[in-house]
């Protein structure tokens, strides 16, 4: 896990990943998914239940808990913004799960 | 519906105040049929052992949690507790409640936020703990005990159904939350149920309540929690936010 949040580009992918298999898009490729786009309403068309999922997800991949509405609305911005908010709560001392 | 002994078998259940009266059936039913057991209570360790004793001869598994549901450190604690020993739960039954019935105006601000906390606020955070285990597994069953002074109101109650009528509006926009989860959310509204609350009431009291039940009968604890069980089961899973009463025709 360490190895992949080190690498912006592995963590953007896994993320992707992440999302994908969470929320059970359907013809969504990692490929497809553009990492600056937002991910709720115009980008990917996320609505607020599918983040309940990814917040659930993210505290169960990376022991990173999202308390706040107001912090998970800047997390998921986009995958870069994701992946920026997960290595620097990351780097603050979150210990990291082995999965 | 099958009853049978498999029919819960394996699923982990919450009930809060499940010691005594109600909230007792209501474990001792799921525990009947293969359910695993944990029954929270708040005061009285006396009742709660014996329960746990008698729930412990039929469940699987049981586990007796001392916690004040209206309390966010205890109900915490309580679920935490609950998910390191059985990593997640399926069914919570948010059934502890408390009255304090007056007229509003000997209503005093002590009796009416006590009702509100537990009822009402021991519903919200007991639901609140748990729901991220339910979010994981896109699975999960919450049941709201409700009560007919919400739906009809009853004189000396504003407090109490006040706190049952909040249950009803949060069951239904938790519902909303929750569907696409394949998390139900339901309420179970018991009408006049024979407790030893009621068989104590003199006999014209009895006789008035009697009076108001079209079925001319109180309540058997076990038919309202045949209520609960259909609404937990794998059959109601198109049911959500609803409010399911046993009453005998009351409301």
């Amino acid at each position: 896990m360490d190895e992949i949040i080190n690498n912006s580009e592995a963590l953007c992918e896994f993320l992707k990943k992440m999302i994908i298999d969470t929320l059970k898009l359907e013809g969504i490729t990692v490929k497809g998914i553009d990492s600056t786009a937002p991910l709720f309403r115009k980008g990917l068309g996320l609505d607020s239940i599918d983040a309940l999922e990814l917040v659930v997800a993210i505290e169960k991949i990376f022991n990173i808990i999202i308390e706040d509405e107001e912090v998970g609305k800047r997390a998921f911005a986009s995958i870069n913004a994701l992946a920026t908010f997960i290595q620097n709560k990351y780097k603050k001392g979150s210990s990291p799960c082995d999965g | 519906m099958v009853h049978n002994r498999v029919e819960f078998k394996n699923k982990r259940v919450i009930i809060t105040g499940g010691t005594k009266g109600l909230g007792k059936a209501i474990a001792l039913a799921f525990a009947r049929k293969g359910a695993w057991v944990a029954i929270n209570y708040s005061s009285n360790d006396e009742i709660a052992l014996t329960t746990k004793a008698e729930l412990g001869s039929l469940a699987t598994k049981s586990l007796l949690l001392k916690a004040d549901v209206s309390i966010v450190a205890d109900v915490e604690k309580m679920i935490s507790s609950v998910l390191d020993q059985w990593q997640y739960v399926d069914i919570l039954v948010n059934n502890a409640g408390i009255i304090r019935d007056k007229l509003l105006m000997f209503l005093n601000e002590e009796d009416w936020d006590r009702v509100l906390e537990v009822n009402l606020k021991g519903t919200y955070l007991c639901s609140r703990a748990i729901i991220k285990t339910m979010i994981a597994r896109r699975f999960g069953r919450i049941i709201n005990v409700t009560s007919p002074s919400a739906l009809t109101g009853r004189a000396g109650q504003t407090n109490y159904s006040a706190s049952k009528g909040g249950i009803i509006s949060f069951t239904k926009s938790l519902s909303k939350e929750m569907a696409k989860l394949e998390i139900t959310v339901n309420a179970v509204c018991p009408g006049i149920i024979s407790t030893p609350m009621i068989e104590n009431l003199d006999q014209a009291t009895k006789s008035d309540l009697l009076k108001m039940i079209p079925m001319g009968r109180f309540g058997d604890p076990e038919e309202v929690a045949r209520a609960v069980l259909f609404l937990a089961s794998e059959e109601s899973g198109y049911i959500t936010g609803q409010v399911l009463a046993a009453d005998g025709g009351l409301t």
